[in-house]
Formats: structure tokens, sequence, C-alpha cells
């Protein structure tokens, strides 16, 4: 197969001044939207839903600072999710801090932890950096188990409550906030990093590595950095949730499951853009809700997830939003370099040309308006 | 540690082993043929020895005779995945994407049997499950002796093919070689196919082996995935003989782990020495620069 590389430089956006006012209103109105739902919704368990399809997507987009930049795809940060909720929980249990504290000081020893993993696992890259990153969450549920004496291993954990006199919906009310708010500083860190030179650098490694560095990218450093905040974030929402939810277990806090949902979140929203992994664990943690409420005990929820993982592959491995924008506009995306292969190119150049010839009337000997 | 239990533990280990380097060249064939990382490979090897426990409970016959069934239905799955799934993955993307899709299929699997089973665990009531052989000492289950001359036949096999077959030449040329594969008239598309068939009935014949001495659950694959895997990466990804390798050395060492650190502490040892290779030959033992990159 000779899949010739060519670079495209990002052309001059040809936005119309209307599509940016769209998507501020269309912003504000989502902003409006996830405020509002604590007060719309009908009983506390939709509310707890909006609570956990909020953590899904704190957790996707914390996925997505490493996933969407680099390309690097870890099907084991569920490992730093677990890693934050157990790490929360001991520093109340042993060390006796406040909860928010312990929350925060977590998430510090995570980005400590993920410091050697990560210059471990980035020394390889696509398929064995996924092996890699599965066989961290394997290991991490290995210990969490095992060190019974420590984390209560398969019998849990308890998290003790840091409103204890607030009634349940009350405290999903106040959680849902937090989430909110964590997404927020997550989307607006991830946002300034997607403008920034450092974020064009991780892009240039997403695209083609060996070239990035030999442009001069530091690439071990940056993709390390763009790890560890990733495993930060993830691990501030695995926290939140030990906080909100109270109770703790090895299976579910170091389950491959929730890895591949922050993969599936991601890819399904698209993992270049902003919202994507949002709009994912929106489209995904409802489908998950559905599934628990109608099928319940059995195993089907599993057998939905892998499905809708094998369609979005297949299918749209670009995601919902760049095929969404497609259909508005012509042309592909423009925010980054993509790469095209020769006859693609080729296919473009022809189309062009056929386009400009069209529109002189002396070339095509037709009148076209 | 007495002489005899360390006997024992090393023999046990080796069994495993066997086990561990029939599944292990299964992955390493899909790997090294189309750069594609099967996840699901330890989800057939469940599925078949579901297989194998259902057809003992419907027929009552030795589970080992479901094998006539289990390999062919088990080849043609891999050519379907590999027409259907895999082969419609874009080729830039084709490794990383790889590892979501056939951890679709995993979850596919792993749900279905979960629904039509339930999550209950399950054994074949064998009748000589409980008889052992006495070595110098050491306590030999007869299952595992079983389990492991299976794999150890099907693996020496699967090397009698790829060593002396035409279909073998073509497949390790595929391997070496896959642009210059098709030059020399390979047609490298039905040699991937035939290469997934294969490493899907080496899961067949691993799951029915399995199925003779454990208990199983549908979510039973997680646990051997990540040793699995592991080993094909300190064996080097793509290459048989260091996956065999790696699968009997680490095979040895969990089972010594075993006795001084109980079974859950002892399958780190799989993971401890996937980081020890990361940190200090990222390609594997026995891999080339190739193992780095995909």
């Amino acid at each position: 197969m000779i899949t010739e590389t060519v670079v495209i430089p990002p052309s001059a956006p040809v936005r119309p001044t209307w599509s940016r006012w769209v998507s501020v209103a269309l912003l504000l109105v989502g902003a409006a939207l996830v405020l509002a739902f604590p007060s719309i919704a009908p009983n506390p368990y939709i509310l707890s839903a909006g609570v956990v399809i909020l953590n899904y997507a704190v957790l996707s987009t914390g996925w997505n600072f490493m996933g969407g930049f680099t390309g690097y795809i870890s099907l084991g940060h569920a490992a730093y999710f677990g890693l934050g909720a157990y790490g929360t929980a001991l520093a109340i249990k042993y060390l006796a801090l406040p909860s928010f504290v312990a929350w925060i000081v977590a998430s510090l020893l995570v980005a400590i932890i993920a410091i050697p993993i990560g210059i471990a696992a980035l020394r390889v890259r696509g398929a064995s950096f996924v092996i890699v990153s599965i066989a961290f969450v394997l290991i991490m549920l290995l210990v969490f188990q095992g060190w019974r004496e420590v984390t209560g291993g398969s019998d849990g954990l308890n998290v003790p409550r840091p409103f204890p006199d607030l009634l349940r919906p009350e405290h999903h009310r106040v959680f849902y906030y937090l989430f909110a708010a964590l997404l927020a500083l997550a989307l607006v860190v991830w946002w300034i990093i997607d403008r920034s030179k450092f974020g064009t650098a991780l892009k240039s490694i997403r695209e083609d590595e060996d070239k990035a560095q030999s442009l001069g990218v530091p690439t071990t450093r940056y993709k390390l950095i763009a790890y560890v905040l990733s495993a930060v974030f993830v691990a501030l929402g695995g926290g939140l949730y030990a906080l909100w939810f109270g109770d703790l277990d090895p299976i579910f806090q170091f389950s491959i499951l929730i890895g591949s949902y922050m993969v599936l979140m991601a890819l399904l929203g698209g993992v270049r853009n902003l919202f994507g992994p949002l709009l994912g664990a929106v489209v995904v943690g409802l489908a998950l809700e559905y599934f628990k409420l109608e099928f319940g005990e059995t195993q089907f929820h599993l057998v939905a997830t892998g499905l809708l993982l094998g369609i979005v592959v297949l299918f749209m491995p670009d995601g919902i939003i760049p095929a969404v924008k497609g259909l508005f506009t012509r042309s592909s995306s423009q925010a980054s370099i993509r790469e095209v292969t020769a006859a693609e190119l080729l296919d473009q150049n022809r189309a062009r040309s056929a386009k400009q010839e069209s529109r002189t009337p002396d070339a095509s000997g037709e009148e076209t308006s | 540690m007495s002489g005899s239990l360390l006997l024992q533990s090393v023999i046990l280990g080796v069994l495993l082993g066997g086990l561990y380097a029939l599944l292990a060249a299964g992955l390493t064939l899909y790997f090294g043929i189309m750069r594609v990382v099967m996840i699901a490979h330890s989800a057939f090897l469940i599925l078949a020895a579901y297989l194998a426990w259902w057809f003992n409970r419907e027929t009552g016959i030795d589970p080992l005779v479901s094998l006539i069934v289990t390999v062919p239905l088990f080849f043609v799955a891999g050519l379907l995945t590999q027409r259907l799934l895999v082969s419609r993955l874009k080729p830039l993307t084709l490794t990383m994407m790889s590892v979501l899709l056939t951890f679709a299929v995993a979850l596919v699997i792993e749900g279905g049997l979960g629904f039509i089973f339930s999550g209950t665990q399950r054994r074949i009531p064998l009748p000589y499950a409980s008889e052992s052989l006495n070595f110098f000492g050491a306590q030999v289950p007869v299952v595992k002796l079983i389990a492991f001359g299976l794999a150890a036949l099907s693996l020496a096999l699967l090397f009698v093919v790829l060593k002396y077959t035409r279909f073998g030449q073509a497949l390790r040329a595929t391997i070496q070689h896959p642009e210059a594969a098709r030059l020399v008239g390979i047609n490298t598309e039905r040699v991937a196919g035939y290469g997934f068939g294969l490493g899907l009935a080496t899961a067949a014949i691993g799951g029915t082996a399995l199925s003779l001495d454990a208990t199983i659950y549908p979510s039973l694959h997680w646990h051997w995935i990540g040793p699995l895997m592991a080993i094909i990466v300190v064996g080097g990804l793509g290459s048989i003989p260091g996956a065999a390798i790696a699968a009997l050395v680490l095979g040895v060492a969990q089972s010594l782990l075993q006795l001084p650190l109980g079974s859950t502490w002892a399958q780190t040892v799989f993971y401890v020495a996937l980081f020890l290779t990361l940190m200090f030959r990222p390609q594997g033992f026995f891999g080339g620069r190739l193992a780095q990159r995909f």
C-alpha cells in the first residue's frame, strides 16, 4: 500500500460571521440547560443520572487531553479514576484530612504516580501503548483487591460524606454543580491548550511523531505533560465520584469497562473537538442509564456497549461533531493538519479545477451564473 | 519450601506455560500478519470453554470431542472476523483501531455469554478430574497434563504448518514483508484471513483445554488477556518463538510465586515483567524495531 503523505497547511478560515454567532448561542443555551437541569429534573433518580453523566463527561474530557491531542489511545485511564477515588478515600481515612483537601491531595499524588507510569508507557507507541494501558488498570485491580488491610479488598471501602446533614436530593444537587464546575475547568484548560503553541506541538505528534521530533518538538516531554494532565483530570473526576457515591469497590473503580466508556464517548463525539467528549458522554451516558434501567441484571449492556463501539470505530471514527459539521460546510475540517493520500489529493485538485472551469464560460462554453 | 513442592510448582508452571504459549502464538499471528492487536482472543478462548462445557452438559461426552466442531467453527469465525470487520479498517490507523474494534468484539462475546448462560460459575464434572500422577513426590493433576499435551501438540502442528507448507511460506513471507509478498504474487488478503482463522482455531483448542480444569465465567477473559498481552510484548511483538519462551518463563515464575505470595499477587509477575521490558528493552526480547512502532 503506497500512501504518500501530503501536509496541507490550514487554509484561511472562510467562516461566515453568523456561524460564530450560532456557536456562541449554542454554547449559551447548552450552559443554561446544564445549569437549569437540577431544577427541571422531576425526581432524585433523574438528578443522580445527571450527576453520573457529568462525571462521564469529566472523565472523557480528561481522557481527551491525551487521546485527542496526541492520538495515544489509552484504554486504561480507569486506573486514574480508581486511584483518584481510592486516594481521596484513603486520605480521609488515614490522614484525617477534610474531604475536599483529601480530594486535592489525592489528585496531586496521582500526578506524581502518573509521571513514572507515563515515562514507561510512552516509550512505546500505538498498540503497545494500548496494551500497556490495559495492563496498568489490571495490575491496579490486582493491587487494590489483594491489599485487603488497607483498601478493604473486594468488600469495598466506605467514604465519609462531606456534607452529612444534607438530604439525598440536596446531596445530588450540590455534587451536580461540583461536577459541572470541574467539567467547565477541564473544558477551559483543553480550549486554552488547543489554541496554544504547546497544543499545536501535541497535534504535530498526533499527525507524525517522527517528523515532529525532527522539527525540534520535544515530543517526550510534551507527551508526558499531556499524559499527566489527563491523568489528573480523570483522578479529580474519580475523587469527586468517591465523595459523591460514598462506597468504593475495586471491580468497578478499576474496570476496563470504565476506560472503554471514556474512549467510546470521546470517539463518538469527536476527539478533535472541545465538546466532542461531552457530547459523547451525554449520548453514551443516557444509553447506559437506559440499558441498566431496562435490562438490569443481565449482561446486555455489555453487548450494547460493544456494538456501539464497533459501529463508531468502523463507520464514524472521526465522531459526530465532524460528521455534522460536514453536512453544513462542504470542505472538511480545517482545524488542523490532516493526512491525505496522493489519490485523494489528485481527486480534490481535479474537482477544484473542474469547478473553476465551469465558472469561466469560455472554457466550458456554457453560461453559468 | 520442600524439594517436591518446588518440583511440583515448576511442573505446574510449565504446564500452564504451554497453554499460554499456544494462545500467545495466536496473538502473535494476528499481529505479525496484519498488525492487528486482537483483544478478543481471550474472549473467544472463554467462548470455546463455554461451548465445551455446554456440549458436555447436553451430551455427557468428553469435552475434548467438541473440538471436532469448535475448531472448524472458530476457523470460519476467524475468516469472517477478518473479512467483515478488520479488513474495513483504514491502513493508516489500522493497529490502533483494531484494538478498539476487537475490544468491542470481546465485550459482545462477554455480554452474550452472560446473557445466555448468566454470570454463574461453571465447571465440567469430569470423571478423571481429581486424578493425579506422582512424579518424585510432586502431584500433577491428569487434566493439566491433558491440557498441556493438547496445547503442545497444537503448537507443534502450527509450527509444522508455518514451516513446511506452501501456505506457511506465504504466511511467513507476509509477516516479513507484506509489500514484497504481494509483489511476488501472494494474495496477502487471503493469507490474512486464513491467519486469523488459524489464530482463532488455537483459541478453540486452548479454550477446550482450559475447560477441563477451570471454573469458567463470562468475565474470565480479562484474567487471560493481561498475561497474554504481557507475554507477547515481553517476547517481542510478532515473534512466535519469543512468545513461546516468554510464556514458559513467566508461567513458571507465576507458579513459583504462588506459594509464598498467593495466587492474586503471583499474577503481578506478568505486569512487572512488562514494565521492566518497556523500561530496558521496549522492542521485547526477540522482536525487531517494528514492535516499538505499532
